[in-house]
């Protein structure tokens, strides 16, 4: 079941600004009290531009694949061409692929079904062209609630 | 009757789960008692008075026992240890018999001694001393609940053991999951990893020495093996892949995992020690969950290769791979019961997940709980109960245990919100 490209890009922003406190190793841009502007006008710097960018150009950050399912559907292939290119112009970057698996399986298979969808993700942008030593997966299985089914790629 | 049958599998025939429960044994446990004198004696007594109400614990947390009230006041006397005043407790009922006393040693260590009876015929069925330090006093009750287990039931007892789980606090991404571990009466509960990961399925090695889990420190999920006495951390393999579902050996000198190769998840054995693993599942698709047969010959995995999750069993080596399950919707996570005789599974179907059991060879199938949200089963020592997580609607979750001939199951307190449980053998 594929969700509508305006709900899915919606609930990626949110899930990245939420997530990218947390996340090891991550930079993230905070503006001082000195340097307050209206929100639209606060310039994007480093890591939190070029994930911006990336959402962007690409068309969201999230794929979504059916019930137990690791197949990559055409809007999920769609977004990952887009994906891909912006990879491609940003060889620099490195993304983290995190595969999510569904909520209502037993603990194990659903850290393998995440990891999969990582998988089937990552060999996907291979296929367009993207350096293997670009992308890493993982799986979160279904340990972090609220975003079964999918895969996000996080630019690390 | 809270069990409910899979419907087809009604023609299979009894399994335990399916006969009538036989009526649990009303046990008289007076206080255990002591040879000593005075101030000696008194200290004894209390001793005895502390283990005395353990074992009542212990005893009345099995669905074979229903111990009768002891008091304080029922004072017990050292010559009735060996020779029980039967008509007595068979006018208050009690079919079984269990004396004791505790007696202090010149090395300032205590014997225990502890005696079961046949009320009815008015026999000695089976007697044990331990000699322990004081402190020990705990593990000598739980050895006397286990001796009366034992020789009523046939099967060891699940009083001198271990439960390792994942305590969770928090909410959200926040989350905190800690492997922690406790004596099975909920005595001597402590955490072995601090928090700033994540953690799941935590898995003792049959000593209890060892607990290997998963671990998020490394940015996917590994296997870590921590040694409990030092507290110290290793990899389980120093490979850079995705490696869960830890189990150890019946003997405990290698273990089972499942580790990704690509988007294929595949059943792999290594020295508990860590090595070179070796390859037990070739099939595309996701091949986890495998514990061993208490024997070591065996092995019983899950596996997706049909279509929809089922269990597989196949030979120590990897050869022999059959199809196990054919019921109606999906089969995970399974466990081979200590004796041998039963798998505990989690069945995912219409109504939710549940906890269910199967015979070693597949037939006599049975659901024990109602779900809608249980796994992760782990079998008692005793063979006679499984240990298992419910979530409940709002992502928290707790630990129950419940009994294999059937009856409603019973949450274990634990500090936090329990899951992964997992209930080692009995320590010797």
């Amino acid at each position: 079941m594929m969700r509508s490209a305006i709900l899915l890009f919606t609930a990626v922003g949110l899930f990245a600004s939420a997530a990218s406190a947390q996340l090891p190793g991550l930079r993230r841009y905070t503006p001082t009290d000195n340097a307050r502007r209206p929100a639209q006008a606060t310039p994007l710097l480093g890591i939190d531009a070029l994930r911006a960018d990336f959402a962007a150009q690409s068309g969201g950050t999230t794929v979504y694949f059916g019930n137990g399912s690791v197949v990559l559907a055409p809007p999920a292939r769609t977004v990952l061409a887009a994906q891909a290119a912006w990879l491609r112009r940003h060889p620099e970057v490195i993304v983290r692929i995190e595969g999510y698996g569904d909520g209502g399986d037993t603990r194990d298979h659903a850290l393998a079904v995440g990891a999969r969808r990582a998988a089937e993700t990552r060999d996907y942008l291979l296929l367009l062209g993207v350096p293997a030593a670009q992308v890493s997966v993982t799986s979160w299985g279904k340990e972090r609630p609220g975003l079964g089914r999918a895969v996000t790629i996080i630019v690390s | 009757m809270k069990r409910i049958l899979l419907p087809l599998l009604l023609l299979a025939g009894s399994a335990a789960a399916a006969q009538q429960p036989a009526p649990a044994a009303v046990v008289a446990v007076p206080p255990l008692t002591s040879p000593d004198s005075g101030t000696k004696g008194n200290q004894m007594l209390q001793i005895g008075w502390e283990a005395t109400q353990l074992i009542v614990a212990d005893l009345g947390s099995t669905a074979e026992f229903a111990p009768l009230r002891t008091t304080r006041d029922d004072y017990y006397s050292y010559p009735e240890v060996t020779a029980p005043t039967f008509s007595k407790w068979r006018s208050a009922g009690a079919k079984v018999l269990v004396t004791g006393f505790v007696q202090g040693r010149s090395d300032g260590r205590l014997t225990f001694g502890c005696y079961i009876y046949d009320v009815e015929k008015g026999r000695e069925l089976a007697r044990k001393g331990f000699v322990l330090t004081p402190g020990e006093w705990r593990r000598a009750a739980h050895k006397c609940s286990g001796l009366a287990y034992s020789t009523i039931v046939g099967t060891p007892g699940s009083f001198d053991s271990r439960i390792a789980y994942v305590a969770e606090s928090g909410t959200g991404d926040a989350r905190m999951r800690r492997v922690a571990m406790m004596d099975s009466d909920g005595n001597n509960h402590r955490y072995l990893t601090a928090g700033g990961n994540m953690a799941l399925t935590p898995r003792l090695s049959p000593k209890g020495d060892r607990v290997s889990y998963v671990s998020f420190a490394g940015g996917k999920p590994s296997i870590r093996v921590i040694d409990v006495g030092s507290g110290q951390e290793r990899p389980l393999i120093t490979a850079d892949a995705i490696t869960f579902a830890p189990r150890y050996s019946p003997e405990g000198s290698r273990m089972l995992f499942s580790m990704m190769l690509g988007s294929n998840s595949d059943v792999y054995v290594v020295s508990a020690d860590g090595g070179l693993p070796q390859r037990l599942t070739t099939s595309p698709g996701v091949d986890t969950d495998a514990t061993f047969s208490p024997d070591g010959s065996k092995i019983v995995f899950e596996s997706d290769r049909g279509g929809s999750q089922q269990l597989y069993i196949m030979n120590a080596d990897g050869s022999g791979e059959r199809r196990l399950s054919f019921g109606n919707g999906s089969y995970a996570s399974p466990q081979w019961s200590p004796d041998g005789q039963w798998i505990a599974f989690a069945h995912r179907g219409p109504s939710g997940r549940r906890i269910g059991v199967m015979k070693a060879d597949g037939t006599g199938e049975a659901l024990l709980t109602n779900g809608p949200a249980d796994e992760g089963p782990s079998w008692a020592p005793s063979s006679r109960e499984v240990l298992f997580q419910r979530a409940s609607g709002v992502g928290r979750s707790a630990l129950y245990r419940v009994p294999l001939r059937g009856g409603e199951p019973r949450q274990v307190t634990v500090p936090q919100d329990g899951s992964d449980p997992d209930w080692s053998g009995v320590v010797e």
